[in-house]
């Protein structure tokens, strides 16, 4: 989009901007490389650890292609730990910590938002701001007392510390950006507060929603140490499984990265069906102007 | 706004209630109950942190280690903490970590949502792979890192030597440790800040670039006067929740470094693991949850105000 | 058939039946021949129906029992849910879950020189002695005098109670590498003096080897330094508290401490725990690795080990005053909330059994408490060569074995403040300022926690 010309340019000009417009591509490729890379490079490496040998991770120069990769890593990871059982209590949990989350936390973050609440929100963030750690002792005795410590009830509860203050924390934010003109002008029509925001709010701010459930999904996944704690033998979550590759008496790079790569497939996997969603909300936006 | 005079009335009953005096701020919601739509998620939370925190609070007025009797101190606890070196060290390291931590993917972040703003090919999946350290669980990246930072052994130090840098020491030094932690911190948070500031570019409106545009403005320009102040709100929702993360980093400062060499990687968060997991003194420790609490909420009122400026300046 | 071992049946057809009805049973199983264990007449199968919920801590021994637990499952008829926990979240677990009240395990590992005092002084744990001696509940072949005693003394606490039976002991040795030794021409150091001078003849910082390696990372270091003052012939701290900890011994120690990290160390030692010393020696970039007997199985594993062949097993050199090994270890009890002490105690019974002894050696799981499998396993001539040298200097060190930490409530304390204080000498501090430092901050500790 350059500015309307009124006199066709020199052609000393013309090739001076064809060049500054080039270097100007190859620079933005060159940071889009640059920015991509260190996660990028991190997996593969990761990817590499898990396929080598014991001999062929403590080698230096280190081997980046091994010579003779092997699985048996990862079928290490899956005798180390009941592996099959761990991610579908992740699965339970986080999945249901995350839609709760959800149902409670979009309109919460409406109602902050149209209210100003700010005093609400700030209790809203304590959940999040205390330290995990000073949970565990209090909780784990209450769960106990409660007998409920060989069901998945403590750890869904639990999480829903972590993924409720996300959720409400990011739909404030949207739900701010949000111009005020057409709620109102559903609720001049006669709409009902919760009218005016299921059908007019809620639909645009599909982005935040995205965004949203994302952010409360990773963070109740990667959760280690409720899983550790409250958790029975029966419903550990799946970043535990990582710890209990580390064979005690015994180097275990390759274990190790090979656990690392499983237990967080699933959410990679997740990102990339999730990907299409996060373009067409992301670029969907919200309301233009007035 | 025009119309709607007739439905500005405040509700019947119950002026300067609890609720309305939670709920009340300048010019707000007329009255609408709109409180209504945030009673369940309070619930939800208040219910599972009550016990913790009343369990807390009254711990910590006790000096009780694990398996022994305790004994009533009152302020006791929170008095030795302000003599303690150990703690008040913490605090100072845990206030360096948490600004690179937070000022760090801020650049960053607001870099890559500019850079990803822009169309180009395979955008999508970049972005994808972009995201991904976000994902990955922090105990798993962390013990991967510990392997790339090995002195000898690590991935990291042969890639400084292709470029002729020595090998450094990483975080087996009390003096990198820190910025070491940091970098792991960055790369997996970074995403993060990137996400939050995308959501916020991709809500801009484009008549303002347009009018800009015919101006003549250049690319620098239009950021700073149009960009940044309609992003800032963004920026803010993630400055606060990088702050809070960064302060309370476990996780990762954990599985690499527990803490050391020595002291020198250790945050309060660590000092409370300490006493709470491995001296066992839960009362002590029960005190530095409450102190570190009022730390964390004093920062993050303090950016919440900045926010609230910032929402009314645009 | 309720087989109560006092009632006056016919004992030889009682021994047939019990015989074949063992048999049977475990000819259903194809892992098990016939346990020695199920012939004694004992009923194993009295509480046949039971569950058990063990814990157990990641690591070789939780290896080895997991295992074998269908043997068990099959001998006695109890149902077991076990589960390996990494050492550290183990232990948070187990406070935890102690501090409740009400654990949801009933059979528990832990480690004496991390524990002991805590599951002490909170009765966490079932004094066993009484189960012993009752022949009701204890097999008459568990032969309880085969434990060795200086492995039941470090499992006994203070006021007399044995609430756990020791299942490891883990015995500091002195690893080194043959070849760098011979490429030198030295010989295994006789005394501390000995063994800095051959660090630092062997310390080669152009070919990345380091004259010797040890944990420099606070709190998992304390031990090496306690393993040179042992060798001074006092403890670091004393049965009646005194603290030797600034004393002129503690600080000759802590001086050969610096000198072997500092000058022959390898870089970033101050940050290296047990694993970032056994890849280096492995790597064959160590001369000596000071740390326990129970690191020992990957170093002669060819997928994982350069030095495969080339490593000698040595038992700690003699200090000035006295030769000791450094001595630390783990055990197994019954939680004291649990309401099947009795199916519990079968259950530690076997996995503290001859047998389970005998395969815990022969394996390279460690070093097991009982006498007797040492002869066993000697006699059966299943570990030869490397293999023989390692079981010679776990010989020589359990004779000469004494504990590398106090027996105190404050352990992790004293790990903690002193392992500082050590980290700092190897980039440079004062050993006798660091330790006097240590010591002032450690004695209010001390005496608030061993009052109670």
């Amino acid at each position: 989009m350059t500015a309307t010309l009124i006199t066709a340019p020199p052609r000393r000009r013309l090739i001076e901007l064809a060049v500054k417009r080039t270097l100007m591509r190859v620079g933005f490729f060159l940071s889009v490389v640059v920015i991509v890379s260190p996660a990028i490079l991190v997996f593969l490496w990761m990817l590499s650890l898990s396929l080598k040998t014991e001999i062929e991770t403590i080698a230096y120069p280190p081997v980046f292609i091994p010579e003779h990769p092997t699985l048996a890593n990862f079928v290490q990871v899956f005798r180390a730990s009941p592996f099959a059982l761990y991610l579908l209590n992740s699965i339970i949990v986080t999945g249901s910590a995350t839609l709760l989350a959800l149902a409670v936390g979009i309109p919460a973050g409406y109602g902050i938002a149209k209210a100003k609440a700010y005093k609400v929100a700030v209790l809203v963030l304590i959940a999040r701001i205390t330290p995990n750690l000073s949970y565990l002792i209090p909780l784990f005795i209450l769960f106990r007392a409660l007998d409920l410590t060989g069901t998945l009830w403590p750890l869904v509860i639990t999480h829903l510390v972590i993924t409720v203050p996300i959720v409400v924390w990011v739909m404030i934010g949207f739900f701010e950006s949000l111009h005020p003109d057409l709620e109102e002008a559903a609720l001049i029509d006669g709409c009902t507060l919760w009218q005016a925001f299921r059908y007019v709010a809620l639909p645009l701010s599909k982005p935040g929603i995205v965004v949203a459930s994302i952010l409360a999904f990773i963070f109740s996944w990667n959760n280690f140490i409720f899983g550790v704690v409250l958790a029975g033998r029966e419903t550990r979550t799946l970043p535990v499984a990582v710890y209990n590759v580390l064979t005690f008496e015994q180097i275990s790079w390759g274990p190790l990265a090979a656990a690392a790569l499983l237990v967080t497939l699933p959410v990679l996997i997740l990102t990339v069906v999730v990907q299409r969603e996060i373009v067409t909300g992301l670029t969907a936006g919200g309301v233009k102007g007035g | 706004m025009s119309g709607g005079a007739a439905l500005a009335q405040p509700p019947a009953g119950a002026p300067g209630s609890l609720w309305q005096r939670l709920t009340s701020g300048a010019s707000a919601d007329r009255g609408r109950p709109y409180f209504l739509f945030f009673v369940p998620a309070l619930t939800i939370i208040a219910a599972v942190i009550v016990f913790p925190w009343v369990f807390t609070l009254f711990m910590s007025g006790y000096d009780w280690k694990l398996a022994q009797a305790g004994t009533f101190v009152g302020l006791g606890n929170y008095k030795g903490l302000l003599t303690d070196d150990r703690f008040l060290s913490a605090l100072l390291r845990t206030l360096y970590y948490t600004v690179l931590a937070v000022v760090l993917p801020l650049i960053l972040g607001t870099v890559s949502a500019l850079i990803f703003h822009r169309k180009f090919p395979f955008r999508g999946f970049l972005r994808g792979v972009f995201i991904l350290p976000m994902m990955a669980t922090p105990v798993a990246v962390g013990l991967v890192w510990t392997m790339m930072f090995h002195p000898q052994l690590g991935v990291l130090n042969y890639l400084l030597s292709l470029v002729g840098i020595p090998p450094q020491l990483w975080v087996y030094d009390p003096g990198t440790v820190i910025p070491s932690l940091v970098l792991v911190e960055t790369w997996q948070w970074t995403p993060l800040v990137m996400l939050i500031v995308l959501g916020g570019l991709a809500a801009l409106p484009t008549e303002p670039y347009e009018s800009a545009q015919i101006d003549g403005a250049t690319g620098w320009q239009m950021f700073r006067h149009i960009t940044f102040p309609l992003v800032l709100p963004f920026l803010m929702v993630a400055t606060i929740i990088r702050t809070i993360d960064a302060i309370k980093a476990f996780d990762i400062i954990f599985v690499i470094s527990q803490g050391g060499p020595g002291t020198a990687s250790e945050t309060i968060n660590i000092f409370l693991y300490l006493q709470a997991f491995a001296f066992y003194n839960i009362g002590y420790a029960s005190a530095v949850v409450v102190v570190f609490f009022a730390l964390i909420i004093a920062l993050s009122l303090t950016l919440l105000y900045v926010r609230q400026r910032t929402r009314w300046s645009t | 058939m309720q087989g109560r071992s006092n009632r006056t049946l016919d004992i030889s057809r009682r021994r047939v039946l019990k015989a074949g009805a063992g048999l049977a049973a475990l000819g259903a199983s194809p892992l098990i021949a016939a346990p020695a264990i199920a012939q004694s007449g004992f009923d194993w199968k009295r509480l046949k129906g039971q569950h058990l919920e063990v814990s157990l801590t990641l690591g070789p021994r939780a290896d080895l029992w997991q295992k074998y637990e269908k043997e068990f499952e099959e001998l006695t008829g109890i149902s077991v849910g076990s589960e390996k926990v990494p050492e550290q979240q183990h232990r948070q677990k187990v406070a935890i879950e102690f501090s409740s009240g009400n654990t949801s395990f009933d059979v528990v590992t832990v480690s004496y020189h991390v524990q002991k005092q805590l599951y002490g002084r909170g009765k966490w744990l079932v004094d066993l002695r009484d189960l012993i001696k009752d022949p009701k509940l204890t097999t008459p072949d568990y032969d309880f005098a085969d434990f060795a005693k200086g492995a039941i003394d470090y499992a006994t606490q203070k006021d007399g109670r044995l609430d756990t039976v020791p299942i490891n002991l883990d015995y500091w040795i002195l690893y080194y590498n043959k070849e760098l030794f011979a490429a030198k021409g030295v010989s295994y150091p006789k005394s501390f003096t000995e063994m800095v001078e051959v660090a630092r003849k062997l310390n080669d910082p152009k070919t990345q080897t380091a004259g010797f390696l040890s944990r420099g990372l606070k709190n998992a270091n304390v031990p090496v330094w306690t393993s040179f003052v042992l060798g001074y012939g006092v403890d670091p701290i004393d049965a009646d508290l005194t603290m030797h900890t600034d004393g002129p011994e503690a600080i000759e120690a802590a001086k050969i401490y610096q000198a072997l990290n500092k000058d022959c160390g390898p870089p970033g030692v101050a940050g290296f725990n047990w694993n970032e010393c056994q890849t280096s020696f492995v790597l064959g970039k160590g001369a000596m690795w000071l740390d326990g007997i129970g690191f020992s199985l990957p170093l002669e594993d060819p997928t994982k080990s350069r030095v495969v062949g080339k490593v000698g097993y040595g038992v700690m050199p003699p200090g000035p005053k006295a030769q000791h090994s450094a001595l630390f270890g783990d055990g197994v009890g019954i939680s004291a909330s649990s309401k099947k002490r009795e199916a519990a105690w079968l259950y530690v019974q076997w996995a503290t059994s001859k047998m389970m002894n005998e395969r815990h050696l022969e394996g390279q799981y460690g070093a097991p408490a009982r006498a007797s499998a040492y002869e066993a396993v000697r006699k059966s001539g299943k570990l030869t060569g490397s293999k023989l040298e390692w079981l010679d200097a776990m010989a020589g060190s359990i004779k000469i074995a004494r504990a590398g930490l106090p027996d105190i409530v404050a352990v992790t304390e004293f790990r903690d403040i002193f392992g500082v204080g050590l980290t700092n000498m190897i980039t440079g501090a004062d050993p006798a300022s660091e330790l006097k430092k240590a010591t002032e901050a450690f004695k209010p500790v001390l005496a608030k926690t061993e009052k109670a």
